[in-house]
């Protein structure tokens, strides 16, 4: 699927996992940025931060205490339409996960990583 | 011929590691209390798995998707949050059912103190793992669990009225709540979620293609039933033995018995070795499940085939899985008794998983040609009427029946 034109958005972009140009794992879309009139997407928004939005509203408040950016210092990051190459079984990137800050509880270079046993 | 080869080989280590504990624990139980007339419901649940499984492992070569990364596209954050978080708690249970009947057998084998095995059999799994690639996991421990066919021996050397057998595979109701149960339990215990998490993992694992459909035909059909068929022998040898003289077997040693009373030590050593490989599969399939699950809810590197070093989070929640489920066993609880538990919620849990792969198995705009045809999706509907009937009945049968005991 071409990244220009229309997509249905909650079909197939949302939630959608997300591959860098190594094909690694880096996160799943879990927000979308749209901005303009007719709407177009200008970026997919990734992190723990964004969790306590996706839960029904009922619960937002809630989440929010228990895993809300405030507590936890979590993040959101912002990937730019123009990063995204190919959806297709997944959302294919065209640079590395490190250059957006993706993936990063994988790193190998973070300290808790560099710290595992077999590391 | 080298891919009928393959194929054959996969085939029988879907048959080998088809039976786990929940399986050997409801269907000697089953055999025990009602003879051979649960046979129709393991046969349901069979058909059950294979049809679940086979769309999870099409799903999985077509469009390279497992299974909780389907249910997030299509159950969205909150709904899938609820299937991971369901999924999860019952993954650990069953990982803990499954080391504590490792640790039971081993403590058969070799007398020592339970705690210590339960132990050592959760250090053995991670050894197991961390030498072995991918595909000798899932072989080594599929073709031992083929030790498992000394039932079948002893099914024929006990030479029981084959009719009242055959009478057995005609589905049977009546109103007795504890028949009920075990109706729900033996069904159940074929079509357990983890299996069709870890089967569509290791699909992806095993880099699986459109060439691999055949293959995953095969599995799912002639693998799972022959699989259904070793279960249906389990039932078969218990109710022979055990029914006439009223045992009830709660301990899993219990199991192993017939296959004594056929052809003595050797007998009980082949079963308690089939057992332990059947039960050792099983748990490193369970635990990975659990870790396949979260990994892919949350977009985190995963699989065996990265290795330790490129999917750490990944590696590193399947250790706490494992040290989580061996601390539910240090507990003392009967591991029987957590088996019970683990099946019964699992069928709770069950529609959440099973209605995103219904929905994307049939979906044109990811499958393709690949998508349902008739006889997958009328099948595919119906089970999942019927898991919905089981998963709302299985918690009021478990409390009313006092979780199977009467």
């Amino acid at each position: 699927m071409k990244k220009e034109g229309e997509i249905f958005v909650v079909h197939r972009l949302l939630d959608e996992q997300i591959l860098d140009s190594d094909g690694k794992r880096c996160g799943r879309v879990d927000d979308i940025e749209l901005r303009g009139n007719p709407p177009r997407i200008t970026a997919v928004l990734v992190g723990e931060a964004l969790y306590p939005r996706r839960v029904p509203r009922r619960l937002r408040r809630l989440a929010r205490r228990l895993a809300g950016p405030e507590r936890w210092g979590a993040s959101a990051l912002r990937v730019p339409w123009e990063k995204v190459e190919a959806i297709d079984a997944a959302l294919h990137l065209c640079c590395k996960a490190e250059e957006l800050g993706l993936g990063e509880g994988d790193d190998p270079e973070r300290w808790m990583v560099r710290r595992l046993p077999w590391n | 011929m080298k891919s009928i080869l393959k194929i054959a080989l996969g085939i029988i280590a879907a048959l080998g590691g088809f039976l786990d504990i929940g399986d050997i624990v409801f269907t000697t139980q089953a055999g025990a209390l009602y003879r051979y007339d649960l046979l129709w419901a393991v046969v349901l649940g069979t058909v059950g798995i294979a049809v679940y499984a086979e769309m999870c492992g099409r799903v999985a070569a077509v469009t390279g998707r497992p299974v909780f990364d389907v249910i997030r596209m299509r159950m969205g954050f909150g709904l899938g949050l609820v299937a991971l978080v369901a999924s999860t708690f019952v993954n650990v249970l069953t990982v803990a059912a499954e080391l504590g009947g490792l640790a039971i057998i081993l403590q058969l084998l070799f007398d020592a103190e339970f705690s210590l095995f339960v132990v050592l059999a959760a250090i053995g799994l991670v050894v197991v793992v961390a030498l072995l690639p991918f595909g000798g996991i899932e072989r080594v421990f599929g073709y031992c669990g083929l030790l498992m066919l000394v039932f079948l021996a002893t099914a024929i050397h006990q030479g029981p009225d084959w009719g009242e057998v055959a009478h057995g595979f005609v589905p049977s109701l009546s109103d007795s709540k504890l028949y009920l149960y075990f109706v729900v339990g033996v069904f159940a215990a074929a079509l357990m979620p983890y299996e069709v998490h870890f089967y569509s993992s290791g699909a992806v694992e095993e880099g699986w293609d459109e060439s691999n459909l055949r293959e995953n035909r095969l599995n799912a059909t002639v693998g799972y039933a022959l699989g259904g068929f070793l279960a249906c022998v389990l039932v078969v040898v218990s109710g022979f033995l055990f029914h006439p003289v009223g045992v009830d077997p709660t301990d899993l040693g219990t199991t192993a018995l017939p296959a004594q009373g056929a052809f003595g030590e050797t007998g009980l050593l082949l079963a308690l070795g089939g057992i332990l490989f059947c039960v050792g599969g099983a748990a490193i399939d369970s635990s990975f499940a659990a870790s396949y699950n979260l990994a892919q809810f949350l977009g985190w590197e995963w699989g065996r085939y990265r290795g330790p070093r490129k999917a750490p989070r990944f590696t590193v929640s399947w250790l706490l899985i494992l040290f989580a489920a061996m601390l539910i066993v240090l507990t003392g609880i009967n591991p029987v008794e957590i088996t019970e538990y683990s099946v019964v919620l699992a069928v709770v849990a069950l529609p959440l998983t099973y209605l995103p792969i219904l929905m994307i198995a049939g979906d044109r705009s990811f499958m393709g040609k690949h998508a349902n045809g008739m006889v997958s999706r009328t099948l595919g509907w119906v089970y999942f009427a019927v898991i919905v009937v089981l998963s709302i009945s299985a918690i009021p049968l478990l409390l009313m029946t006092n979780g199977g005991g009467g």
